[in-house]
């Protein structure tokens, strides 16, 4: 088949065709088939008479087929490999299936085959009806009952069925070479509906076995026809009807597996098939039948069909506890389950039922279903026990309250197993494994001994399935005992009534309190849950030293939660740093522990801290892995979530990341291990810029809410400031005042000399959004700061202070001149409009004299100018800030009265109306926006929103929520993204991998790159720098307790961003637009990144001189011999544009330069 | 839910795949990860010798079988060790179809029977028969139980 083989490489289908004796075999068919076919017609005495005339028929048809196939195939040998070929076999071979010779074939070459293609196409199902009905070989009927419930199950879209192979190819094509021709889906579905129902239904017990396999072909069929659905359930209830009462039955079924009667197997047997055919289909709850039947099923003495009832009764007990509770009996004797999952099944039903509300009437019921679930904790097998444990702690799925967690704490550190006084049943079953141990067990013991007994042993294990499993356990506990903790029910226990405990259980308070030596658990401590505990976390440590990386991420998971925050975690800390030197951790596992961090904190606020002070070590240990906007979700979250009291620290943490060193040997040694910077490779070199880049912007938006400093709330008079223009004394001032501010200035001012381009870029901006949030003396000493910078003067005096990490400072000492003059250009407008504003009070003063309503009027229109110029750089409460310094409020307040002007009737200045509709727009809370329309912007409002302070800020859209919020509810069961771009495009294509899903692969592919390259516009979180490099700061999704979009700032930046190397242009770029808003255009002014390109002069055109695929989303690919006009050149690339879009969509990008003759 | 079987040569072409509850659009990447956990971590590994891996709330359970290195992806109560307990039913009754561990020209070779044994074991994302007489005797279409 052509799209089947691929000259580069083997295919599935040669490798198994490449068998020596599947050509002799084929060979040996055509004779077979030209030799037999008379004889076909006269076989079908068999069969029902009805049928012999279309059998005839068919027969005469086949005939024909494949003599004509046989005549072809002599012309032109070849290996029956295609679809085509096998699906004709398989008609020439049905005719004569009463030979031996064609069973064999049909055995052993080409139903093996046919199993290669993911779906059968319906025109075969005529010749496996045909086969189904004359054949008696066992293996041949095997094949068609495989082959019939694929056609059943095919959903009819082709390649979309479960089962994965080599595209079959169209069916449409192979109507021409089916001799029946035109065969439908909805022709032979029928039919074989009906063959096999009537089979299935059938009592025969010689062919039982035949009516088994029908059985389950016919519950592959697809469960949305209703007709199909009635069909079935009657044949599976008939069935049910005649096998399920095993009451007389039973005790010869259990105790007599293999030597049984015959009348009782086959009984077993059937019971076996209609419950797993049961629970195939839907769950119908409501239905007594239903249950009932599926209760029966737990007493069968199949295995299988145990499980399977288990398995219905415990999804129906999830919905409804109560009739099971009722339908079931008592359940003791159902601990000698063999099977496995079957004791999973029951542990989730004892969990549901004991945990009813609605069985609140019968503490009986429920203390039988507790007990039961009690008793499972000891079971041999790991799997079980570990079920029961997160049954304990109230872990199903990952919808429980936070009341159902901490119960489930309490629980596991209060209650105590006692086994049944006599426990004949245990001892035969589960139990006589563990004999040594049962006399002991059966003293009563505490759960939680017994589960931190059982988590030990598992932790010493060498399988990796349980190391992993016992992590996640681990990792349950912690998020119930935090449960516990959130809910202050860790030290109460009078919610339940809980049996008074044993005197060798200290009270569990006593862990929340425990400071000293928690590692020391010698004997004496083991009677303690801390000290249990404590031992237990002590095996959960070593257990990091698993070679495989998942199980590590899973222990550290589980550190995580089982932190507390009364404890040092320096050790968690210093574990997860050595963890993340390891190059092995892939990027989303690393993603997925920040993740468990969010979500520790969402259990924990206390934890804020602790917490930041981990992410910081993924900042500076991987850059390059995580995802940036989770992290800063999490700075974010963190930030607000510290509270008054931990707002500096949680600052604090952040900016640590500006003290990281240029990833360069030979950087700053001070720095303890933790804080070195792992970042070798340019890949994490860059992600690690982007990550400060990203730090200076959070701290230049947040750095005020953090030092709770605001210009709007200063007292100080800006004249007081005008007198310490020493500069010493100054920032002595600023920082005896505000430490948490200051230092985020210094911090914000060293970035601005010795970052790369960029960061300077967005220190300076932060710095001025500090300067002007804040009062005096922080807004002098930025704009002293800033003055200096402008001239560059200082630069020689820092330059010596910091390493330079190699890259061209700029020529005007920091290459920021233009940026920083319109800056200036505010803090000037604001300081002289000051000094106007003090000299016109002194004269009023002076004279004595009242304001005028001509004087009042000019001051308020130079503060609504200010306050409009002031928005245009970062976001403030319009009608509290007040750019003339807190003198002008008494005089504006007149003025305001007298004209009857709202306090913040600012709405019309562009960019504020833009970014705080913004705003409202992401938080999508349609009644607030009206609200906040009609009474003007509240500006705690539009704060509160900014900050997320609000749960609607979860509601916003932003790409990192989202993740959190998937993570939160444990969602995810979608692929993960494999970064290795290796392995999802150019892996060496001997595959048939690449081949066989050509058809999804290519649609697929365009689809994502379609999505990729879009991600301008909507940035995407990927850990990976080169999908995220250029569309972070463009789209501008930081999470500020600010604003989200300070249109102003998010405009400048990427027009900076995006074209650095033009620096002259950008510079005449931005002056321009810089100088637009005094002359009141706003901040749209600001010029889309388009304008720029047309303004940035006059491209050159240039020729692709080969051909060029693109690495990354910023790159373009080329074909040799076309035309792009060159924009500008960057560090050995051209940014470049075609004429009209490549095959990828991409109009732009960067190509090397040598790839291009200018 | 046992959301995919997945046999692959050592070289990471794809042998036999079982999707359930998988979109078309996910397989690709769950090929490529799987393919890609196998190649590194795969390599110098025991025969039968079980890997652990996860993602969201997804397990993974991976090993080789002779020539062969088999996946399988689960979630719900197909947690690791329910998956360690599928990969050992799958295992086991490989080897019992090739009669030892199997090298890939083995597999191939029984190609067919392996996908029968796959049938009985893995049916519709669910566990079914583990123990390797009953698939054994359900292979040749005899009944679980023999009367």
């Amino acid at each position: 088949m052509a799209s089947g083989q691929d000259s580069s490489g083997t295919t599935l289908m040669d490798l198994i065709t490449s068998d020596p004796s599947a050509a002799p075999a084929a060979g040996a068919s055509s004779q077979q088939s030209s030799s037999s076919a008379g004889g076909v017609s006269s076989l079908l005495g068999k069969p029902a008479a009805s049928a012999a005339d279309r059998k005839s028929r068919k027969g005469t048809l086949m005939q024909i087929q494949s003599e004509t196939i046989s005549a072809a195939k002599a012309l032109n040998p070849v290996k029956p490999v295609s679809y085509a070929q096998l699906a004709r076999s398989i008609h020439e071979l049905a005719a004569t299936c009463d030979q031996k010779s064609s069973q064999r074939q049909l055995v052993n070459s080409v139903f093996p085959k046919l199993a290669v293609y993911n779906s059968v196409d319906p025109s075969v199902a005529p010749s496996l009806l045909m086969l189904h009905q004359q054949c008696e070989d066992r293996n041949v009927l095997r094949y068609v009952y495989y082959y019939l419930a694929r056609i059943l199950s095919d959903n009819g879209s082709q390649g979309l069925s479960a089962a994965g192979g080599i595209p079959t190819p169209n069916w449409d094509a192979l109507a021409d070479i089916d001799a029946v021709g035109g065969v439908t889906r909805a022709d032979v579905v029928p039919r074989i509906v009906d063959q096999l129902s009537a089979e299935s239904s059938s009592d025969d017990v010689e062919f039982h076995a035949r009516r088994l396999a029908a059985l389950k072909a016919l519950t592959s069929c697809s469960t949305n026809s209703s007709e199909m659905m009635e069909k079935l359930n009657e044949i599976v209830f008939g069935i049910l009807e005649k096998v399920a009462d095993t009451k007389q039955k039973r005790k010869k079924g259990i105790f007599t597996k293999q030597g049984g009667d015959k009348e009782s197997i086959i009984r077993s047997n059937l019971q076996y098939a209609s419950l797993s055919a049961l629970r195939r289909l839907p769950l119908d709850p409501g239905n007594p039948a239903f249950l009932h039947r599926a209760v029966q099923g737990v007493e069968f003495s199949d295995p299988v069909a145990v499980r399977h009832a288990l398995s219905i009764i415990s999804e129906i007990a999830a919905k409804d506890p109560y009739s099971v509770a009722m339908a079931l009996g008592a359940l003791q004797d159902i601990l000698h389950l063999h099977d496995v999952l079957a004791r999973v099944y029951l542990a989730k039903l004892c969990h549901s039922i004991s945990r009813a509300r609605v069985l609140d009437q019968r503490p009986d019921i429920k203390s039988q279903y507790s007990s039961l679930l009690y008793q499972l904790l000891l079971d041999p097998s790991d799997r079980v026990c570990f079920e029961a444990i997160n049954c304990v702690l109230g872990k199903v799925d990952n919808s429980e309250s936070t009341e159902d967690r901490a119960g489930g704490w309490i629980r596991l550190t209060r209650e105590i197993l006692k086994l049944p006084e006599a426990p004949s049943v245990a001892s035969k079953g589960v139990l006589s494994k563990s004999s040594e141990k049962s006399s002991k067990a059966r003293r009563p013991q505490p759960l939680i001994k017994l589960v931190m007994r059982r988590l030990e042993s598992s932790f010493r294990s060498f399988s990796r399935p349980v190391l992993h499993a016992a992590a996640r356990v681990v990792q349950e506990m912690g998020k119930s005992r935090a449960a516990a903790f959130a809910l202050g029910a860790y030290d109460e226990g009078a919610t339940l009534d809980v049996e008074s405990l044993d005197s060798d259980l200290e009270n569990p308070t006593a862990e929340a309190t425990r400071k000293p030596n928690p590692l020391s658990n010698g004997h004496g401590g083991m009677d303690t849950i801390a000290g249990l505990l404590a031992s237990l976390m002590e095996v959960v440590r070593t257990t990091v030293a698993c070679e495989c990386v998942y199980v590590r991420a899973m222990v550290i998971k589980a550190l995580i939660w089982m932190q507390n925050p009364h404890e040092s975690f320096e050790e968690l800390k210093s574990i997860i740093a050595c963890e993340l030197s390891d190059p092995a951790w892939p990027s989303s596992l690393l993603n997925d522990v920040l993740l468990t961090l969010h979500a520790r904190f969402k259990a924990t606020p206390d934890m804020a801290v602790t917490l930041l002070e981990i992410a910081r070590i993924f900042a500076t240990k991987v850059p390059g892995k995580i995802d940036a906007d989770v992290l800063q979700l999490l700075w974010k979250t963190c930030l607000v979530g510290a509270g008054p009291d931990g707002k500096h620290t949680a600052l604090k943490a952040v900016t640590i990341v500006l003290d990281l060193p240029p990833p360069q040997p030979g950087s700053m040694s001070v720095l303890t291990s933790v804080d070195m910077v792992s970042a070798s490779d340019p890949k994490s070199a860059m992600a690690l810029q982007r990550l400060v880049q990203a730090a200076v912007w959070f701290l230049g938006e947040n750095a005020n809410y953090a030092a709770s400093e605001y210009a709007w709330e200063s007292a100080t008079p800006p004249g007081t400031a005008l007198m310490m223009l020493d500069a010493d004394k100054m920032v002595a001032a600023a920082s005896s005042r505000n430490p948490t501010l200051a230092s985020a200035l210094t911090r914000l001012q060293r970035c601005a000399f010795s970052g790369s381009w960029e960061i300077r870029i967005a220190a300076v901006q932060a710095l001025t959004t500090i300067a002007i949030r804040s009062g005096e003396p922080y807004r002098l000493q930025i704009y002293e700061f800033l003055h200096a910078l402008a001239l560059g003067g200082m630069q020689s005096n820092f330059a010596e202070l910091q390493l330079s990490n190699g890259e061209n400072q700029g020529a005007s000492g920091t290459g920021l001149g233009s940026l920083i003059s319109p800056m200036l250009k505010v803090l000037d407008e604001m300081y002289r409009a000051q000094d106007d504003l003090a000299r016109d009070i002194r004269q009023h003063d002076n004279s004595k004299q009242e304001w005028n309503d001509e004087e009042l009027k000019k001051l308020y229109e130079t503060h609504e100018r200010l306050l409009d110029f002031v928005s245009l750089f970062c976001f403030v409460p319009k009608s509290k800030y007040l750019p003339l310094g807190p003198t002008s409020a008494k005089l504006i307040e007149i003025y305001r009265n007298q004209h009857n002007i709202s306090a913040s009737g600012g709405l019309s200045d562009p960019a504020v109306a833009t970014g705080i509709s913004d705003l409202m727009y992401e938080s999508k809370e349609a009644h607030k926006e009206t609200t906040a329309m009609q009474s003007g912007i509240d500006p705690d409002l539009a704060m509160a929103w900014a900050a997320g302070l609000e749960d609607d800020a979860w509601a916003n859209n932003a790409p990192a929520v989202d993740k959190v919020k998937d993570f939160l509810a444990g969602a995810g069961t979608d692929a993960p993204d494999v970064d290795d771009e290796e392995y999802m495009n150019s892996r060496p294509s001997v595959g048939y991998d690449d081949m066989w899903a050509k058809t999804i692969l290519e649609t697929y592919d365009a689809e994502e790159d379609d999505g990729r390259y879009s991600g301008g516009s909507s940035p995407e979180s990927t850990g990976s720098v080169e999908t995220s490099i250029s569309s972070h700061f463009g789209g501008m999704n930081y999470p500020s307790l600010f604003s989200s979009k300070p249109s102003s700032h998010g405009t400048s930046q990427q027009t900076i961003r995006e074209e650095p190397p033009s620096y002259s242009t950008s510079v005449l770029q931005r002056k321009e637009s810089f100088e637009n808003p005094l002359a009141g255009r706003g901040g749209r002014s600001f010029g889309s990144h388009e304008d720029d390109d047309k303004s940035s002069g006059n491209p050159q055109s240039g020729k692709a001189l080969y051909d060029f695929t693109a690495g990354g989303d910023d790159e373009l690919s080329l074909t040799t011999g076309e035309e792009v006009e060159i924009e500008y050149e960057v560090d050995g690339w051209y940014y470049v544009k075609k004429r009209r879009p490549g095959r990828d969509g991409k109009m732009a990008g960067l190509v090397p330069v040598l790839y291009v003759s200018s | 839910m046992i959301l995919a079987v997945l046999f692959a040569n050592s070289d990471g072409n794809i042998l036999i795949e079982r999707f359930h509850g998988v979109p078309a659009e996910e397989r690709l990447h769950w090929r490529s990860f799987l393919v890609k956990l196998g190649s590194e971590n795969l390599k110098g590994s025991k025969n039968e010798e079980l890997h652990v891996a996860s993602h969201k709330s997804v397990s993974i359970v991976y090993t080789t079988v002779g020539d062969v290195c088999l996946y399988i992806v689960g979630k719900d109560e197909y947690d690791e060790l329910a998956l360690a307990e599928v990969i050992f039913a799958i295992t086991s009754a490989v080897k019992d179809v090739c009669g030892k561990p199997p090298t890939e020209r083995l597999f191939l070779d029984k190609y067919g029977r392996i996908c029968l044994c796959l049938d009985e074991i893995v049916w519709k994302g669910v566990l079914e028969n583990t123990e390797k007489d009953r698939v054994r005797r359900l292979i040749r279409l005899k009944p679980p139980v023999e009367p």
